[in-house]
């Protein structure tokens, strides 16, 4: 990679470079009689004498003479600044051009470092790197030759003007230049090593910043937040420090340039003067120098920013880059190759040897073979080298000395679009993808982009566009909404089948059972698939129908029935009767929302609830207020946090003293009716619930279906007959309440529903339905167990000829034995190795290779 | 039914006898109302007690487990309380409860009843008090059974 910054500008915008200096220099002539048209108008054409003047054969009086004079002056100011602007949009395009090209160019170096390299470096300093630390280059980038080319020229028409006039005079302009010339560079000299200083030390901090946030549990864990603390203080006095004394020396500069600028005019006022006073000069020439002079200022402090930005931008650009050039980096070709070979053939190590660069790390000549299609055990603890050999084999790592190959195929010499399709590994610290279930399953299948979407019209244009920006930077082609599923590789003709293998893959590593609970807890768009919603709809009707008719299922659930009260929801179910059709919205914002806020004060039935949620603050007040908040009693059983008491017992005085003032707050009132929302009467059995009550609610419940959610797309209203989008799919299926005043009606009527989607054969699509699950950041919604199983899944789907497992399904267990022997007859004819540090677990498999201080001590 | 008749209930309750009102609405809000219909198990003899019933309408059936299998040996009927022990201190149950009825029935499980003990230290001395009542009956019981034993 370049190794300073003008380089890697001149390489790669050499062209524009040029193109953007030409129109500079056309410029040049413009701004040259920009500033003699002045003096022409005020000594020609106003103080003039000896009209008409005669122009390309025309002649010319005093006052049409003045008149294109001064048009023409118009008409440069206009051709000036257009092209000024023109400029601005060229160099910015440029600069946005190469800043794409460079953080490209890194990010492809980072995927290019080698897997021990990752042991040096750390995301928390890669990421500033690629994002911000590079920003300042793309500014500059535009500007690298076009404003010292510009301003120096500028600088040059100015002065060469004004040594027109009188070289006496243009002496004094640049007096000062020489001693600006001298000093600037060597206090910048300073300021460049502070720079340095600086990012290195923002980096750490971004690094200790993002370590904290991974390493949090353990902070909290050994109560260490002091000494993190501590240590992130210290780092923020240095880059202070560091900042401090930057700007100290850059101010400093600018003092020195602004006070050397005041003194040149010193000089011409007291030179210029004189040459008038003696007859040497005209005033009007004297006036249009100092004119000049005060344009010169502007390029000349251009200038010297332009140096102190170069000197900035070309040190962050060093010190960013110097961290993307390890000796070994893998060659482009590695990542961007498309051929694949077939690897078929016997695994072969031959006298190999590597090194982690750590004790336990290490593999020491190490020859073995695995025939071709075999299950093989490679067996030994945590630091015997085990982990190092599956990932040789893998061709994550390569060999400092040795061979392994597959068939004739040297490992170290494939590209990874081999490498990353013919072998499966999963080793033991997997990663999960942010994103659905879906795609980190189909994760192993996405190799290139095989079926580009169709375009058209202005999506075409705009994509066409993205197209041709990528070719002018250097990026990648690849359509991010193409299908990238590999089928084929995967063994599978569309995506229903693919869908299918993935499913019997999780049930056999086991875990069906779980995506099958996220999909009941999954929500599902019910426009995507018909048949789907409508079997929903039915194990709805069977499950209602079921409970009507089994004497020990009845009581269990209270569906919701448009006429009927649900004494096991609460009161905002059972009012409004509906639900928000954006699930972001919860069940408690729904009060505050005008449309419903204007129905419940004309229906006043917010007096009403505001009335119900005082009785219930008052109860909760007297029950609850002797009791300390440690106890766990409030919080768990009441409605108010121990928090909220003070704040409820000011409610309950104001609302019960007479005294119209200081009444109710908003904020007050609608706390208030925030209670009665809560309210369960089932099982907060407070007396409040009456008959009148519960009438009234079922009236309002069908007021509010008319008025609010009717003919509002926001509302989506409970109908037994359809399926509601924003409810998960369980609710969807259950359609009511498991009642609380059963014991264990919730898990009783969860083996029902279960036992029901069974029969009706809607396990399949609630499972599928749970591939769309979305994990969280990395994972972070499944457990460390469902992850790995995820990986195998991911890693089995491949169909790769070779597979390698490392620590993944090692347990002891009946499951796990069971898992292994499943493993290997899915991987029967298939090159299989599995790593594990069980002796007992490697005896399972025909072949085995013991590993120990990085030899194989023993083979079978 | 409604806080009011639960405690009312309560109140009944030898073990909740010297508790002031206020705290038996307490423990009473905190509780689970419970429906069972005929037929339901409330629990089963020899699994972990955890909380205690008392029985606000309808009865419940007793039964042991004997060789011959399972053998009604009492009815429990409105305001008593079944399997108190198992909200002071963990013992397997004694026997099975079956509801011969529908039953409405308030479940004081142990844990809440042990946080208001914590929380309320004179319900304790109540409960201390009851239980060293009933304690010395039982001794004087026992004593009179075996003068009666050791006479006969």
């Amino acid at each position: 990679m370049e190794k300073s910054l003008f380089s890697f500008i001149w390489k790669y915008s050499a062209r524009q470079q040029i193109y953007i200096l030409l129109v500079t220099v056309l410029s040049y002539p413009v701004v040259y009689v920009l500033l003699e048209l002045p003096k022409l108008i005020v000594n020609d054409a106003v103080q003039g004498a000896n009209f008409p003047r005669s122009i390309l054969g025309v002649d010319f009086d005093q006052i049409p003479y003045l008149l294109l004079l001064c048009f023409s002056f118009l008409g440069l100011v206009v051709v000036s600044n257009g092209l000024k602007f023109y400029l601005n949009v060229y160099k910015g395009r440029l600069g946005e051009r190469m800043l794409r090209r460079l953080r490209f160019e890194l990010f492809q170096r980072v995927l290019r470092f080698r897997l021990p390299h990752f042991r040096k470096v750390s995301s928390g300093e890669i990421i500033p790197m690629i994002t911000s630390e590079v920003e300042d280059v793309g500014g500059y980038i535009g500007e690298a030759f076009a404003l010292p080319a510009y301003q120096g020229g500028m600088l040059v028409v100015q002065l060469g003007f004004i040594f027109m006039q009188d070289p006496l005079l243009g002496l004094a302009a640049v007096s000062s230049y020489p001693i600006q010339g001298y000093v600037i560079p060597m206090l910048q000299k300073r300021v460049v090593i502070l720079s340095r200083q600086r990012v290195r030390n923002i980096r750490v901090i971004a690094d200790k910043v993002g370590e904290s946030i991974t390493g949090v549990a353990e902070i909290h864990a050994n109560d260490a937040a002091a000494w993190h603390s501590a240590d992130i203080s210290d780092r923020l006095y240095e880059n202070f420090r560091i900042r401090y004394e930057i700007f100290n020396r850059k101010f400093l500069i600018k003092f020195l340039n602004n006070f050397m600028n005041q003194l040149t005019p010193f000089f011409f006022y007291l030179i210029g003067g004189y040459l008038v006073i003696e007859g040497n000069l005209s005033i009007g020439a004297l006036l249009a120098v100092i004119a000049a002079y005060k344009d010169l200022a502007g390029p000349w402090k251009e200038l010297l920013s332009f140096y102190q930005m170069t000197a900035d931008v070309s040190v962050k650009y060093q010190t960013v880059v110097e961290n993307f050039d390890p000796p070994d980096l893998y060659d482009t070709e590695r990542l961007t190759a498309d051929d694949k070979v077939e690897l078929s053939g016997d695994l072969v190590f031959d006298n190999v040897s590597f090194s982690g660069g750590a004790a336990g790390q290490e593999v020491m000549d190490i020859s073995l073979t695995v025939p071709a299609g075999t299950a093989c055990a490679i067996a030994g603890p945590d630091g015997s080298g085990r982990s190092e050999v599956l990932q040789l084999a893998a061709g994550l790592v390569s060999p400092s000395s040795g061979k392994i190959c597959i068939g004739p195929h040297d490992l170290d010499k494939l590209t990874d679009s081999t490498l990353g399709r013919e072998i499966a590994y999963v080793g033991g610290a997997v990663h999960v993808w942010t994103g659905t279930i879906r795609d980190n399953l189909y994760y192993g299948l996405r190799h290139r982009p095989l079926i580009p979407p169709q375009r058209e019209g202005e999506e075409l244009r705009l994509y066409k566009r993205r197209v041709s920006e990528a070719n002018e930077t250097r990026n990648p082609v690849y359509d991010l909404e193409a299908v990238w599923d590999d089928l084929e590789a995967a063994g599978a003709d569309n995506i229903h089948v693919l869908d299918e293998k993935a499913l019997e893959l999780l049930e056999s590593v086991g875990l069906d059972k779980d995506i099958y609970r996220l999909g009941l807890q999954s929500r599902f768009d019910p426009s995507m698939d018909d048949a789907f919603t409508g079997k929903i709809l039915n194990v709805r009707k069977s499950l209602a129908s079921r409970i009507l008719q089994e004497p020990a299922l009845e009581g269990l659930v209270e569906l919701w029935h448009p006429d009927r009260f649900n004494a096991s929801a609460n009161i905002a179910d059972n009012l409004f009767f509906a639900v928000p059709a954006d699930p972001e919205i919860t069940m408690d914002q729904v009060p505050e929302m005008a449309e419903v806020r204007a129905f419940l004060t004309e229906t006043g039935l917010d007096e009403k609830l505001q009335k119900v949620g005082l009785k219930i603050a008052e109860t909760m007040l007297e029950l609850f207020s002797n009791v300390s908040g440690d106890s766990g009693l409030l919080g768990a059983y009441s409605f108010i946090t121990q928090d909220e008491i003070p704040e409820f017992e000011r409610i309950v005085r104001i609302a019960k003293s007479d005294q119209q003032r200081p009444g109710l707050s908003d904020a007050d009132r609608s706390r208030l009716r925030g209670l009665a929302f809560k309210m369960v009467p089932a099982r907060h059995r407070l007396g409040i619930m009456t008959d009148a009550f519960r009438d009234e609610v079922i009236e309002a419940r069908k007021a509010f279906l008319q008025t609010v959610v009717k003919n509002n797309p926001g509302f989506v209203a409970f109908d037994p007959d359809v399926y509601l989008p924003p409810l998960t799919i369980e609710d969807n299926l259950l359609f009511g309440r498991a009642r609380v005043d059963r014991r264990d009606a919730r898990r009783r009527i969860d083996d029902v529903i279960r036992a029901i989607v069974e029969e009706t054969g809607l396990r399949r699509p609630i499972i599928y339905a749970g591939f769309d699950y979305h994990v969280g950041v990395s994972g972070s919604r499944l457990s460390a167990g469902q992850r790995r199983r995820i990986a195998l899944v991911r890693g089995l789907l491949k169909n790769a000829k070779i597979t390698i497992l490392d620590d993944i399904a090692t347990g002891t267990t009946e499951d796990d034995k069971a898992l292994r022997r499943g493993l290997q007859e899915i991987l029967s004819g298939k090159t299989f190795l599995f790593g594990t540090s069980n002796a007992d677990i490697a005896a399972e498999f025909d072949q085995r290779f013991i590993l120990d201080q990085g030899r194989i001590s023993d083979k079978g | 039914m409604t806080l009011e008749a639960e405690v009312e209930a309560l109140r009944k309750v030898p073990l909740f006898h010297g508790i002031d009102e206020t705290k038996l609405r307490l423990l009473a809000f905190i509780s689970d109302r419970t429906e069972y219909p005929a037929g339901e198990r409330l629990c089963a003899q020899g699994e972990e007690g955890d909380c205690a019933f008392i029985i606000l309408s309808g009865d419940a059936d007793v039964l042991v487990n004997t060789p011959e299998g399972e053998k009604k040996v009492a009815q429990v009927s409105e305001n008593s309380i079944v399997g108190e022990i198992a909200i002071l201190c963990d013992v397997p149950r004694t026997a099975t409860l079956v509801a011969a009825n529908n039953m409405d029935v308030l479940t004081v499980s142990k844990d809440d009843f042990l946080k208001l003990l914590k929380e309320f230290p004179d319900i304790s001395l109540e409960v201390m008090r009851t239980l060293a009542l009933r304690l010395e009956r039982t001794t004087r019981d026992l004593a009179d059974a075996r003068r009666g034993a050791g006479g006969g």
